[in-house]
């Protein structure tokens, strides 16, 4: 084999990566079980999905909107070659939002950067915040 | 350990162990690093005698006046080392970042590549 990974007898830093564990951050709502992760956040206009899918092309990602969820879909494909290693995932992968307000499904945006997608699903106008005034007598 | 120093200077991000795939083809190596989130300007390549280190940081726009509903990555970096014999012609490493994937491609020194050998028709 030409090449090696110190990770396999370096000691300090397999500490080191050790350490890393027990340290991550916890402001993670869950350790990473399901592929791909996601980040949900919300605004009173919108919800926005962002998720990390490196390497795949755009064309090979399917978003549904389902009644009340979006579906992200899509298939990993294996690099040609004598693997080595492998840590990516392949193979085909399914994330399922569940989405608690009622969104637009003609306005929804989705872009990728970066191996990054982000999709915003603004809400429909009944799920907006209304504010009520009352009338003084 | 190795970047204590580091630490201390730099303001702390997470450091993450990026997944990685190495293969071997025909025309040498391949390495591909999930960098989601990096652009070009975020990455570092560096080759110090055998260990090639890459780092990656991936900053993430915060969402305004949006509260985070569910969180499974964030900001932080990609460190990850790798040890490269002399079976690497090191003058053709090139790299590639594109869509969150790094790709290293390390050719094989020529003495190292498969070669056809003459038979001599005696």
């Amino acid at each position: 084999m030409v090449i090696d990974f110190s990770n396999y007898y370096d000691l300090p830093r397999n500490m080191d990566s050790f350490f890393e564990e027990l340290w991550r951050p916890s402001t993670l709502s869950q350790r990473r079980i399901s592929y791909p992760p996601v980040n949900i956040s919300e605004s009173e206009e919108e919800i926005v999905v962002m998720s990390e899918i490196p390497g795949m092309d755009t064309g090979d990602i399917e978003l549904t909107l389902n009644e009340k969820s979006l579906v992200i879909r899509g298939t990993k494909k294996n690099e040609v070659g004598n693997y080595y290693r492998q840590e990516r995932p392949t193979g085909s992968f399914q994330r399922i939002v569940n989405l608690n307000v009622s969104v637009r499904a003609e306005a929804i945006k989705a872009s990728m950067k970066d191996g990054v997608l982000r999709v915003v699903l603004p809400k429909a106008r009944e799920s907006h915040p209304l504010t009520i005034s009352i009338d003084a007598q | 350990m190795t970047s204590e120093m580091e630490k201390k200077t730099a303001p702390a991000l997470p450091r993450f162990r990026p997944n990685t795939d190495v293969l071997e083809r025909e025309d040498g190596f391949h390495i591909f690093v999930d960098m989601p989130g990096v652009a070009k300007d975020g990455l570092s390549i560096d080759l110090r005698d055998n260990e090639l280190e890459i780092r990656g940081k991936a900053v993430y726009p915060r969402e305004e006046n949006a509260k985070v509903l569910h969180v499974e990555f964030g900001d932080g970096e990609y460190v990850r080392t790798f040890t490269i014999s002399d079976g690497v012609d090191r003058e053709g490493i090139r790299a590639s970042l594109k869509k969150g994937l790094l790709e290293l491609f390390l050719p094989k020194a020529a003495r190292f590549k498969p070669r056809r050998i003459e038979i001599q028709a005696g």
